[in-house]
């Protein structure tokens, strides 16, 4: 459901939005397309959205792309450990369409 | 006839003389006088009248002087018994003044010491002078802690058998125990042979008086107490009358005063030396919430302070099941072993409810009976107090004191002071068990609240998935031109989403509900397999690769039951097969029909459940938290409403598991007597 949000929210900018359905299929999309900025779930069927970034740092190719983690929880602890894994940025669900396209747009400003 | 004293007899010769001398000179003078003048008084012959004149002047002198003597004579009887009288009152008053200087030489004596021993000594030493040396006197003394008769003082040829010698009321002979004892007043047996048979029921029952020949027994009172008594026995008949007991009598109401102020500041240190000990034992219970370690400390001081050979302590819910659970034992003394069950004492304490005392087991009745000696013998117990331990009206286990060595008169101090203990050791008890229940109930409260804190996060995240959703595409629609198709599938997601939303709310106030036994069933006969065949159903569309085969027995046939929950109940387990097989893979439901239950298996083939969870995944939020499950969605309520529906109906439920392999879930349905059993569930 987010997924499709977040595709549908996106896809009336110029940007190109690819998704990927758990952890694996992510690492894999962001290996082939080399995106700009990933937008990634932190709770991820086979492999969590921390175990991705940290996947994506330790790979030389990857560890420039800055990813951006959408969590349900307000908890710093969590928004924290987001940071702790390398994370550029945090969006808290509920999150609204325009914060989702101004935190996409903040990568893209130069 | 009394001889005249001799001055009188001086005195009446003198005068007599004196009147003859008086006589002759008068009638000389008369004589020469008128011969002088010429007048010539007639020879004798002649005169008559004169000589007679002078005869009864004469006669009259001899008898004034008669009465005169007579009258001194009186006076000097007079005078003499007067000085007899004096001299008499001058001796009487001496010896009243040798009492009472020894009574004010005892009052003296007896106005410092505080010491029952030292004041019986002065008593004894300023009564002993008033007394024949033959006597025997013995002072006793009322002793609260003894609650018996000690003897303080004694003198004299009997002395020996009253020294280091206490009676209890009981002991004294029964006329002693009516006159002086209740009513306070002064025994005088003067004369053994006069009372011969009150004399002969007192020397049965005080056997000390034995060839003795009277007795007196004076109560000792000050400020309406009876202090005590002074015995006193006479080898002599007589020599206890009134008279000679009463200075005895006057100075035992001097020393009774004094004996009255030593026996309170006596009982005053008694009573501040037991409530110090009780006082100590209180505080190490409050220091220490181990049980055990207030048991070992306050036994083991009591046994010290009580001088006992053996402690023990017993515990038991029943006056059979008591064993001993720890022990102490005096140098020397062999212990009974921690377990041993051969208590008579403390059994029997226990059956009583209250304190045993046994001073002398050999001697004692209740022991006496051939089986119990047996029992008895075995002991190695001669005396012993034992006193049950009750924590909330309910036996807990008795304390048992003994002594292996000598019998022992259990005084009612010692009495008071076990007791006063099981009390503080039942407090000590129920507290450190009420502290153990509070420490369970706050580890308790910390794990449901870490389980609560647990549910916010995931139900938050649960909760903001769904309504990011909502949120997103209601936006979207709302600020942005969008076909009719892409609004009509966009108002399907938030749909979507706004029913996930509510099937969760719905399932937390459902458990709510049922946990707090606010839930009704709505009981109707079913078909049990029809449900699960329902259930089954409802989970297929959402679970393409999970192939659900159902295995069903006929003969579970109807039940009475609510069709809804029964639903819910598979659907839960349904979906968590799926839900938790991310692999996919066959999910087998079969029931089977046991005796008057009806047995519902659910197996799937997924990741499992390690063995540590098996309990807790029905207990509220309480889902595996673990790196495979965390993606997976739930609230963690699914297990426990199930739990709540099958108890409600009477059933249970339960799982098994292997990590890896997959988990088989288990339900029995009571299918008859359903009404009844659920009665009792939800009790």
């Amino acid at each position: 459901m987010i997924r499709k949000l977040v595709r549908t929210a996106l896809s009336s900018t110029s940007h190109q939005v690819h998704v990927a359905e758990d952890g694996k299929r992510c690492l894999a999309l962001i290996d082939e397309v080399r995106p700009d900025v990933v937008f990634s779930d932190v709770m991820m069927p086979e492999m969590d959205g921390f175990a991705v970034a940290d996947a994506m740092h330790e790979s030389a190719d990857l560890a420039h792309i800055p990813i951006v983690f959408m969590t349900a929880s307000v908890q710093r602890e969590q928004i924290e450990q987001c940071f702790r894994h390398g994370a550029a940025g945090h969006l808290a669900k509920p999150f609204t369409m325009s914060e989702l396209r101004a935190r996409v747009a903040q990568f893209f400003k130069s | 006839m009394r001889k005249l004293p001799r001055s009188l007899r001086f005195y009446v010769a003198a005068s007599t003389l004196y009147a003859a001398v008086v006589f002759f000179a008068v009638q000389f003078i008369y004589t020469f006088q008128l011969t002088q003048s010429g007048i010539l008084v007639a020879q004798r012959d002649s005169g008559n009248v004169l000589s007679s004149i002078q005869i009864v002047s004469f006669i009259v002198w001899l008898g004034i002087s008669l009465i005169a003597a007579a009258v001194m004579h009186r006076l000097a009887t007079a005078l003499a018994g007067a000085r007899s009288a004096e001299v008499e009152a001058k001796s009487a008053g001496e010896q009243k003044e040798q009492e009472l200087g020894s009574i004010f030489g005892l009052s003296a004596a007896i106005a410092g010491p505080l010491d029952l021993d030292q004041i019986g000594g002065y008593f004894a030493a300023a009564i002993r002078g008033a007394l024949p040396a033959d006597m025997t006197l013995a002072l006793i003394v009322y002793d609260d802690v003894l609650e018996a008769f000690r003897t303080v003082a004694a003198d004299g040829p009997r002395a020996d058998r009253f020294r280091q010698k206490s009676y209890s009321t009981a002991e004294l002979p029964a006329v002693v125990r009516t006159r002086v004892i209740d009513h306070r007043q002064s025994l005088l047996l003067a004369d053994d042979k006069a009372h011969a048979d009150t004399w002969k029921k007192v020397v049965e029952e005080l056997p000390v008086l034995a060839t003795a020949k009277s007795f007196a027994a004076l109560p000792l009172v000050s400020r309406e107490r009876l202090v005590g008594a002074l015995l006193l026995i006479g080898e002599g008949v007589d020599d206890l009358i009134a008279d000679k007991v009463q200075l005895p009598s006057i100075m035992g109401q001097y020393v009774a005063g004094s004996i009255h102020s030593a026996l309170s500041v006596k009982e005053a240190e008694a009573r501040a030396e037991r409530e110090a000990l009780v006082n100590r034992i209180a505080q190490r219970a409050r220091a220490s919430l181990d049980p055990g370690e207030i048991l070992r400390g306050t036994v083991d001081e009591l046994a010290k302070v009580l001088d006992v050979s053996r402690a023990l302590v017993c515990t038991g819910a029943t006056e059979d099941n008591l064993a001993v659970t720890y022990e102490w034992d005096a140098a020397g003394v062999a212990p009974v072993g921690i377990g041993a069950k051969h208590l008579p004492i403390a059994r029997l304490s226990a059956r009583l409810g209250r304190t045993v005392i046994v001073t002398d087991i050999r001697k004692d009745r209740r022991f006496t009976d051939p089986r119990t000696a047996q029992d008895v013998v075995s002991l190695d117990v001669i005396a012993a107090a034992a006193t049950p331990i009750r924590v909330g009206g309910q036996l807990a286990g008795a304390l048992s004191f003994s002594q292996v060595d000598r019998s022992r008169e259990w005084t009612a101090d010692d009495v008071r002071l076990i007791e006063a203990v099981a009390q503080e050791l039942r407090v000590a008890i129920t507290a450190a068990e009420a502290f153990e229940r509070q420490r369970a109930a706050v580890v308790e409260l910390e794990r449901l609240n870490r389980a609560k804190s647990d549910f916010v996060s995931i139900v938050s995240h649960e909760f903001r998935t769904p309504l990011t959703g909502i949120q997103g595409f209601s936006e979207m629609m709302a600020s942005e031109d969008l076909t009719l198709d892409e609004m009509r599938e966009y108002a399907g997601d938030i749909n979507k989403d706004a029913h996930r939303l509510n099937r969760m709310i719905t399932e937390m106030l459902d458990l709510d509900k049922m946990e707090s036994g606010r839930m009704q069933l709505n009981r109707e006969r079913l078909d049990l397999n029809a449900v699960i065949t329902e259930a089954a159903d409802r989970v297929r569309p959402n679970a393409p690769q999970h192939p659900v085969s159902l295995r069903l027995d006929p003969l579970v046939g109807e039940m009475n039951g609510d069709r809804d929950k029964l639903v819910q109940v598979m659907v839960n387990l349904l979906s968590n097969a799926v839900k938790y097989s991310p692999n996919g893979g066959e999910i087998v439901v079969s029931t089977r029909a046991e005796g008057d239950a009806a047995h519902i298996v659910v197996r799937d083939h997924g990741m499992g459940i390690p063995h540590a969870a098996l309990e807790t995944i029905f207990e509220r939020y309480g889902r595996v938290e673990s790196p495979a499950t965390r993606h997976i969605q739930g609230t963690g309520l699914g297990l426990p409403i199930v739990r709540q529906i099958v108890q409600l109906h009477g059933g249970t439920v339960w799982a098994e598991s292997t990590v890896g392999e997959g988990s088989v879930f288990h339900i029995t349905l009571p299918r008859a007597a359903a009404g009844a059993v659920m009665a009792d569930a939800a009790s």
